[in-house]
């Protein structure tokens, strides 16, 4: 069921990205920095399922929530004449590789685990 | 129930974030740009140092070029000295041949038919022949001159001085009297060599 919904958000996404007029440059900015706070948000999410304390309402409201402001701060730093967006990168990336090495670690143990049954 | 909102809230980011990606993409790509500026920095660094190596490449072959030109125009200077050697031979060549018009240190001779007199018995005597002509060029050569003319025509290497009824060809002009033959040598030395040998034209020079 997730991974069919996966897939078919997926496929949906870039179908209808593919059809709707793209947007204006000056807004591609803003667009990127939500695009990171959503993979963050992705990353964080993946981790948590695998720590079991996976929670759908934080997930969403992370995802869009990040986003929102990822973006509200990098208009916020325009208007301020400061690179905001470069700290919020800085989070974000910064906590997708924290995930990610939580995934890492996870996926290995996994493969030890089965490797060490097969010697067993 | 839990499993399917999970699927569907998986879902809905999925699409979103898919969404957000491809326009993203998409707006990148028609704007022709970069997401980063230190990418865009960096492509500047990358052409200006492609730039810069192609700019060193052509000042080398401009350095060559240069150098080759130098050869060039050395050789294309010694040639034109060639080429003014050439030229000075060929004009002596040329004034040797009578082929130019020449001009110095010369004398000139006249010669006129004589008046009738009844002591001379045959009237050619009084007469200016081809024969006497050739020997006055003949004596002329001896004595070294290096340009003869006969009533404005040139003795070259072909020229025949020939008796034709009452006048006289050279180089196929019709001549006749008085004939002034004009020479370009050293006087002293044309004299000097007629009158040691004692010729007519030293003859004529006494009269």
């Amino acid at each position: 069921m997730m991974i069919l919904t996966v897939i078919i958000g997926g496929v949906l996404g870039a179908i209808i990205g593919f059809l709707i007029p793209t947007i204006p440059y000056s807004a591609s900015k803003y667009l990127a920095i939500a695009i990171v706070a959503a993979l963050d948000s992705v990353f964080g999410g993946i981790a948590s399922s695998i720590k079991k304390n996976f929670d759908l309402k934080v997930f969403i409201s992370g995802f869009f929530v990040n986003a929102i402001i990822a973006m509200l701060l990098t208009y916020l730093g325009q208007r301020l004449n400061v690179d905001i967006y470069l700290a919020a990168i800085i989070v974000f990336v910064g906590r997708m590789f924290n995930n990610l090495g939580i995934i890492r670690r996870f996926y290995l143990n996994k493969v030890s685990e089965k490797l060490k049954k097969k010697h067993m | 129930m839990k499993n399917k909102s999970l699927g569907i809230g998986i879902g809905i980011t999925c699409f979103v974030l898919v969404l957000a990606l491809t326009l993203q993409i998409r707006t990148m790509t028609i704007e022709n740009s970069v997401v980063s500026q230190t990418f865009a920095n960096d492509e500047l660094k990358d052409s200006l140092l492609q730039w810069k190596e192609k700019y060193d490449k052509s000042v080398a072959q401009l350095e060559a070029s240069n150098k080759e030109l130098d050869i060039i125009r050395k050789s294309a200077t010694t040639n034109a000295s060639d080429a003014e050697q050439k030229n000075n031979e060929l004009k002596v060549n040329n004034m040797l041949l009578g082929l130019t018009n020449v001009e110095g240190e010369g004398i000139v001779i006249e010669l006129a038919d004589g008046q009738n007199n009844s002591l001379v018995l045959d009237a050619s005597n009084l007469l200016i022949h081809d024969g006497n002509l050739r020997e006055i060029v003949n004596e002329l050569a001896n004595a070294g001159v290096e340009a003869i003319e006969i009533n404005g025509q040139r003795i070259v290497n072909s020229t025949y001085i020939i008796c034709a009824g009452n006048v006289i060809l050279v180089n196929g002009e019709k001549i006749s009297s008085p004939c002034v033959i004009k020479a370009i040598g050293q006087q002293e030395r044309i004299v000097r060599s007629s009158r040691a040998r004692g010729r007519n034209f030293a003859t004529a020079k006494i009269k």
